[in-house]
């Protein structure tokens, strides 16, 4: 009964490649849109199934647009290239506040990532020269010329991408390490896994898909401002989809994302101001009520039901 | 928790004089708002650091319960015409309110477990955040009253002497929660629950309760320091968020449940920032300074750790 699990994926798969095929222009934004959420959504995951805390993901993925653009601009990369340096820039950040905050335990690693938010919103904003200070910096033209459906593509690889690497960490050993760094730090160092090892490579994997989600959205839009590219939302949408989907596994923050994804849009035509307030709430009632989310709690029935039956 | 002054202590204390001595002749203005500034941090940071030696948690909604006092405030302020001053008194009570409501529905279930408590928190100040945009907009609301713009001048320097306000209550609130907490059987029963939560129950302290009080409590002192805070700041949505930043890293700066230690980095961070505000043209990396001291303090302890 393995079979039409491929089936299944390979339908999904193709469905979502031949998508701009039939779908018109604003249906392939939200779901361009979706994607990158989805990438940052799994991303966090990944970190989180090492029971690390990040708040920091608007950090990353404003790193990343800026790197993105601030290249662009100035030594005029062409837009992939200075979406690969966008990725690498988070990694070189990453790596730099890992090396340091991830010898620390208790919650140094949350309040650090999210202060790097706030922080980098002061940098930005004060290397005027460099930056542009309050206002952002333009770039002349869009990536694939503003094609919708490249720029989907683009996107969906993306995400296939983190998908795949999130399948990897939970398919290799690196998903042991981590659940048992997790579960009790101290039983997982007596087992000889190098805790830090694994948390600085799984820190600094994530920040780079930030910062490449980050790259490509400056290159979509073709601007960056302090208060947009660091905008919170990019941490908070990303955290509640998770939440909601289920976390510790791929497919919930696939199903969070592509739910939360469809609701968001909707919400932000009819909520002009204030609807980040629902995600506040998708998070909190998340937390309280189905804590292991969508995926978690069906996965829970199923089993028992198994149980049950047998 | 309240823990005994260490001989390091001793030293941060004497080198923090050094400071504010060299400050006082090199740049008194810079003492002076320095001390302002960091009285509200303190204020701020303080209940931040009984909650968490206490249930716990790390409270990361804490400016943003401020933000909400301060609105209380501010209602009731316009539409019954007293003074922000009287506002104080019934916003205690309320904020008490808020407390025990926010603990019944959320923070009950989520004590002692780490990672879930913190995310919920940050989910309450978001939704805390965006449902005061949604109820009174961005715009920012200012009060006036007269005695706020009250200034002082002695010799060359003149300064707001309103501000004095903060370090008073700071004062009030430190002075009060130590009594209280060394002092009154609840306050006692509240540490041993900190200490350790089984054993407080097995000698018939009610922990559900203690924690519901301490919580309450801790929420309830941010009505009057909304009240005052609106006296002299411009109050939007968004203005909590830094002050909860702010509370969270001082108490992680301090290490988690060293009470003397929030006093002595609350005024540290608000001599740091008023420090790089006297620079012309400097002003704006001021936000900064926090940061830097709270990746400072973690490269030292990871050095540390990595001695031992």
């Amino acid at each position: 009964m393995r079979n039409w699990r491929y089936i299944v994926y390979i339908v999904v798969i193709s469905l979502a490649i031949s998508f701009p095929f039939y779908a018109g222009v604003h249906p392939i934004h939200v779901a361009t849109t979706i994607l990158s959420l989805l990438a940052l959504a799994l991303s966090w995951d990944i970190l989180l199934r090492g029971g690390q805390l990040s708040l920091g993901v608007s950090a990353f993925f404003g790193i990343g647009s800026y790197t993105t653009v601030l290249t662009h601009l100035n030594w005029e990369v062409s837009p992939l290239l200075s979406i690969v340096l966008g990725g690498l820039a988070a990694g070189v950040v990453a790596l730099v506040i890992g090396l340091a905050v991830l010898r620390l335990r208790g919650l140094y690693f949350a309040i650090v990532t999210l202060a790097l938010t706030f922080i980098f919103i002061v940098i930005v904003r004060n290397l005027t020269d460099l930056t542009g200070g309050a206002i952002g910096k333009l770039i002349p033209s869009v990536i694939f010329g503003g094609d919708p459906a490249m720029i989907y593509w683009l996107t969906l690889a993306i995400a296939v991408a983190t998908i795949i690497t999130s399948e990897i960490f939970q398919k290799t050993r690196i998903h042991f390490a981590l659940t048992s760094i997790r579960n009790n730090e101290i039983a997982a160092k007596s087992s000889g896994i190098d805790i830090f090892k694994y948390l600085l490579f799984a820190f600094v994997v994530t920040a780079v898909i930030q910062g490449v989600v980050g790259g490509v959205h400056a290159q979509r839009f073709a601007f960056v401002s302090p208060e947009e590219s660091f905008s919170l939302t990019f941490t908070i949408l990303p955290l509640a989809m998770c939440l909601l989907g289920g976390s510790f596994s791929t497919l919930g923050s696939v199903i969070g994302a592509g739910g939360l994804g469809v609701l968001a849009e909707y919400l932000r035509l009819m909520m002009p101001r204030g609807h980040l307030a629902i995600y506040g709430l998708v998070m909190v009632m998340a937390i309280l009520l189905m804590p292991k989310g969508i995926v978690g709690t069906i996965r829970e029935q199923l089993v028992r039901r198994k149980t049950a039956s047998s | 928790m309240l823990a005994k002054l260490r001989q390091r202590d001793y030293q941060i204390l004497i080198a923090f004089i050094i400071v504010a001595a060299i400050l006082a002749f090199w740049r008194p203005h810079v003492l002076i708002s320095g001390l302002q500034r960091g009285s509200l941090y303190v204020l701020i940071a303080l209940p931040v650091g009984i909650i968490y030696g206490i249930l716990g948690i790390l409270n990361l909604a804490h400016g943003e319960f401020m933000m909400l006092g301060a609105f209380f405030a501010f209602s009731l302020v316009t539409l019954t015409g007293i003074d922000p001053l009287i506002a104080m008194l019934p916003a205690f009570p309320a904020m008490f309110v808020v407390g025990i409501v926010t603990y019944r529905l959320t923070i009950k279930h989520v004590v002692r477990a780490p990672l879930n408590q913190f995310l919920l928190t940050f989910g309450l100040a978001v939704m805390l955040a965006e449902m005061a945009n949604l109820i009174w907009t961005t715009r920012p609301r200012i009060v006036w009253v007269p005695y706020a713009a009250s200034s002082a001048t002695i010799g060359p320097i003149t300064f707001g002497t309103f501000e004095f306000v903060y370090v008073a209550a700071a004062a009030i609130v430190l002075v009060g929660m130590f009594l209280f907490l060394t002092r009154t059987r609840a306050g006692l029963a509240a540490m041993a629950v900190g200490q350790n939560p089984r054993g407080a129950k097995l000698v018939g302290i009610d922990v559900e309760r203690t924690y519901m009080m301490i919580f309450s409590a801790c929420l309830a002192v941010l009505g009057p320091i909304g009240a005052l805070f609106l006296i002299r700041h411009a109050i939007f949505p968004e203005v909590g968020g830094p002050f909860s930043l702010r509370a969270v890293s001082i108490v992680a700066m301090a290490g988690f449940g060293n009470l003397p230690g929030i006093l002595v980095w609350g005024i540290g961070l608000g001599l740091a920032e008023a420090f790089v505000r006297s620079f012309r043209g400097w002003g704006g990396w001021a936000d900064i300074i926090f940061f830097g001291m709270i990746i400072l303090v973690v490269f030292y302890r990871s050095y540390q750790r990595r001695v031992r």
